[in-house]
């Protein structure tokens, strides 16, 4: 699997609607992954126009965030993925704002295509995560996707092993306890979080369907930042006996955003071919393309 | 529970255990002002606010404020949901696992998963406080 990262600087002259770069979309074993670091946007008036795309509802939960930071973060959050989705249109005229959500059974949140106005359909999936210091959305065609960030620098407030354990697998547990620098522990906990994190939101049916100690996400052998998921299966005879799934189904990136962030990519390949499943080592984390730094397009130059 | 109710409310008895909710418009004690029109149907699930000791909440927002690193003076009460305080999952996780020590409880994974409010994890606190004596 393919991760892109896009970003660029883009300087807009428009004063109404903005003009959005349009985008491909991203092959079928790719993944476009686009973030945004919130500290970058401080223009007033830029977030005043951004809150013209939310919906009434989004704007209330905008507005129910307690704190300045929380309410622009939210805000931005949803611009992201409003401007995103909208710029893989071909139709250049259409609105972020006229984009329509819908949640699947499970609470997933998914493009409603049926309800967007000048919308074509596409087999378009995206997540998004978001941390204080950066928000991210992955967009890929025809698999579901999940993602998840966190600041390298997150500080766990609990004995990373005794949270490991409560939470964690064995295996998983195992490898941690082999770490014996506590930076180096705690570092490897938050890899291991955000990969974990990424999976159940990929698979998109709530945590009670992956519980966090029902699989295993282990490097691969012989990859660079290849990583493979194991479930552990509890059905069997004998209690003590558990059987293990590893499969190539899911598909993991694991990459450094801004170099303070770990943002895990997991899609589903329905081919799960195992050769295509390398990491380009070109840049600075693989991936084919554009790649860069912050995503803060609207950039007004007044 | 800390409701009572009237001999002509007919539902159902509902004891800690069960996760069913009932909830009115006044929160808290369910005294007489209920406007009750015995002869308009009874709904069939009605919910109440906060079912959970104030002591088990404060404790619960004391924990919740140390997590997130608020400030002192950061408003958090029954109703505040975490999402709204910038929890993020690993956030809930840790709050759930402070929540259980201070508590000396095991919160099941998917239980603590479903808590979004600072009333919904003292109600569950205090039912699995309830269920270990």
């Amino acid at each position: 699997m393919r991760t892109s990262v896009m970003s660029q600087m883009q300087r807009s002259f428009s004063i109404d609607l903005p003009s959005l770069i349009p985008l491909q979309l991203p092959s079928r074993r790719e993944t476009h992954l686009w973030y945004i670091l919130p500290d970058e946007v401080k223009s007033t008036s830029l977030l005043k126009r951004y809150s013209q795309f939310l919906s009434p509802i989004e704007k209330d939960r905008v507005d129910q965030m307690r704190g300045d930071e929380l309410k622009k973060n939210a805000l931005l959050a949803r611009t992201l993925v409003r401007t995103t989705i909208a710029r893989y249109q071909t139709n250049k005229a259409v609105d972020p704002g006229s984009l329509m959500f819908k949640k699947n059974m499970y609470g997933k949140p998914e493009v409603d295509w049926q309800n967007c106005k000048n919308y074509n359909v596409q087999p378009l999936h995206f997540n998004i995560s978001h941390t204080d210091s950066l928000i991210a959305c992955g967009v890929t065609v025809h698999a579901p996707v999940g993602i998840d960030v966190e600041d390298k620098e997150r500080k766990i407030k609990h004995d990373v092993l005794a949270f490991a354990k409560r939470f964690y697998t064995t295996d998983e547990v195992n490898f941690l306890a082999t770490i014996l620098d506590p930076e180096a522990q705690r570092k490897e906990f938050i890899k291991l979080w955000t990969l974990k994190e990424a999976y159940v939101k990929a698979l998109g049916k709530g945590f009670s369907a992956a519980p966090f100690n029902t699989f295993t996400i282990q490097s691969k052998p012989g990859t660079e930042g290849g990583y493979s998921l194991c479930k552990t299966s509890e059905v069997t005879a004998n209690p003590l006996e558990k059987t293990e799934e590893c499969n190539g189904r899911w598909k993991f990136d694991l990459l450094e955003l801004a170099g303070s962030h770990y943002a895990a990519v997991c899609t589903e390949d329905d081919q799960a071919d195992e050769g295509a499943f390398s990491v380009d080592t070109e840049g600075s984390i693989g991936f084919s393309g554009l790649f860069i730094t912050s995503f803060s397009f609207l950039q007004e130059l007044l | 529970m800390a409701t009572t109710f009237s001999a002509s409310v007919s539902m159902q008895a509902t004891s800690l255990a069960t996760p069913s909710r009932i909830s009115f418009q006044k929160p808290a004690l369910v005294r007489t002002n209920l406007s009750f029109n015995p002869r308009r149907s009874i709904p069939t699930r009605l919910s109440v606010s906060c079912a959970a000791k104030p002591e088990t909440v404060a404790k619960v927002s004391e924990i919740v404020k140390k997590q997130l690193s608020l400030k002192e003076d950061q408003k958090v009460v029954a109703e505040t949901k975490f999402a709204d305080l910038g929890a993020d999952s690993l956030d809930t996780v840790e709050i759930v696992m402070g929540l259980e020590e201070a508590f000396d409880i095991e919160m099941a994974e998917e239980k603590a998963q479903k808590i979004a409010t600072v009333e919904q994890a003292a109600e569950l606190i205090e039912e699995l406080v309830g269920l270990k004596k």
